[in-house]
């Protein structure tokens, strides 16, 4: 099969955030503001990717308004004629440069829920930022881009999803991303605090089919699922070196969120290779690209070319092969590694914090025996 | 979901725009992108908050004269409402 050619850049242009967020996706190991990618690094590898057939730019982070240099990006990769969506929290993002990145050619912006509730939001973002996100939802409306609100479900929330539905519908998006939390990174280490019982998610299903056919043609409503509680694994980032790209805050193209954390592996840096050779010819792109290192059950199964044998990341992660099949898989032969952790991860008692009002290092203490908040690089 | 009428304006809905090249041209959205060809590239032309569905469905008339009667109102309708449900299309 010939190689197509990229539809979407991820770039992770800082890891740097003022949120805590417990499921946060970065790794643990973050990139320190000094091995930032410099500002004309970034325009060039826009261009690049626009050269390659990229659609799509996701500018995302930790919190791209992070960096000062932020609309000369988006004016960049609005001359290459990508598609451009800020992925953010908000917060640095005051009436003023909102214009700014407006003016600079922003097509879409996808601000960040942690809740409906104010307290619980805070809570789980480790940081009180939600009076601010709701004056900024405000504020976005009134400009002619997409408007997107994120909100990330797990089982301290997912209880209140009709509420928090209700309270987001009341922003006027036109989308609504409703992703349960993903067990990679800072989620994968809090995992017993955030995945769901099948119960919770299966009530979950119900209440956003019924939310999408009320606000059929006035907000599309798109649906992340936890993977641990289906019969197989997502085709992840579409299949490896398929679809996207990712760089991150230092300039090393991986082909997903979390492959860093896959030993032995050698990511090419955008700062001494063009970006259409390391997705072309580079190593890393090329390790689990088709199905040469496909082993059994996937190997000979007629779902290899839907989800391309599930992700690689969660395969290593749970059970220390990269190549093996991912665990989700009912049909593999270690799919009791995801039976287990959902029957031993969704006993323990939910979280009845009295410190929900409380600054960070107070909730970095008094939440440590139930959770990990995500902190920033060194 | 409001109802298409024959004065409703149809029009790309906020952050939806013309992409690709000349050649392939995209419609792109919030973490997607349509090829259009054919049909479905002569009614998204016309979709640009300038014509009333009723002038739309006139002007294809006119270009394709042998399709049967009703039959270009019906697909025109239908195309709309399926890329309103998706955001892409307001009216």
């Amino acid at each position: 099969m010939p190689l197509s050619n990229p539809l979407a850049l991820i770039a992770e242009i800082t890891h740097r955030c003022p949120l805590h967020c417990v499921y946060c996706s970065n790794p643990l190991e973050m990139t320190a503001r000094n091995e930032e990618l410099p500002t004309a690094d970034w325009l060039r590898v826009f261009r690049e990717a626009a050269g390659l057939g990229v659609l799509h730019l996701h500018l995302t982070g930790g919190e791209p308004l992070a960096r000062p240099d932020l609309a000369e990006m988006i004016a960049a990769a609005r001359a290459a004629k990508l598609y451009t969506n800020l992925i953010t929290s908000g917060i640095g993002l005051s009436r003023e440069r909102l214009q700014q990145l407006v003016d600079s050619g922003l097509d879409h912006i996808q601000l960040s829920f942690q809740d409906s509730e104010e307290g619980s939001a805070n809570w789980i973002a480790g940081a009180r930022v939600h009076a601010h996100k709701l004056e900024l939802a405000e504020l976005i409306r009134g400009h002619r881009i997409a408007f997107t609100v994120n909100l990330v479900v797990h089982r301290q929330n997912i209880d209140h999803l009709e509420k928090m539905i209700a309270a987001l519908e009341a922003l006027h998006p036109d989308r609504m991303e409703i992703a349960h939390a993903q067990y990679y990174g800072w989620a994968l280490k809090n995992r017993s605090a955030l995945l769901p019982t099948k119960a919770q998610l299966d009530r979950a299903l119900t209440i956003v089919a019924a939310a999408e056919e009320r606000m059929r043609g006035r907000v599309r409503i798109d649906m992340v699922i936890p993977d641990y509680h289906a019969r197989f694994p997502k085709a992840c980032m579409g299949g490896w070196g398929r679809q996207l790209m990712l760089i991150d805050p230092a300039g090393h193209a991986l082909p997903c969120h979390a492959a860093g954390v896959i030993p032995g592996m050698h990511f090419d840096n955008v700062r001494e290779h063009a970006l259409g050779w390391i997705w072309t010819d580079s190593a890393a792109f090329q390790k689990f690209r088709g199905e040469g290192w496909m082993p059994e059950p996937c190997r000979s199964c007629d779902r290899r070319t839907e989800d391309f044998g599930g992700c690689r990341c969660q395969a290593f992660l749970l059970t220390g092969a990269a190549a093996a099949t991912d665990p989700v898989c009912e049909l593999s032969p270690l799919h009791r590694i995801i039976e287990d952790a959902v029957r031993e991860d969704t006993t323990q008692e939910n979280a009845v914090s009295d410190f929900r009002e409380a600054p960070f290092h107070v909730l970095q203490e008094k939440m440590g025996s139930l959770w990990s908040y995500r902190t920033d690089p060194k | 979901m409001a109802e298409l009428t024959d004065a409703s304006i149809p029009n790309l809905a906020a952050g939806c725009r013309w992409g690709g090249t000349i050649e392939a041209p995209v419609v792109l959205f919030p973490e997607g992108a349509i090829k259009v060809e054919g049909t479905g590239r002569a009614i998204l032309e016309l979709c640009a908050g300038q014509l009333s569905l009723a002038q739309i469905v006139q002007k294809l008339e006119q270009q394709f004269i042998l399709a049967p009667p009703g039959k270009i109102r019906a697909d025109v309708i239908s195309f709309i409402e399926n890329l309103h449900a998706k955001r892409i299309l307001d009216y």
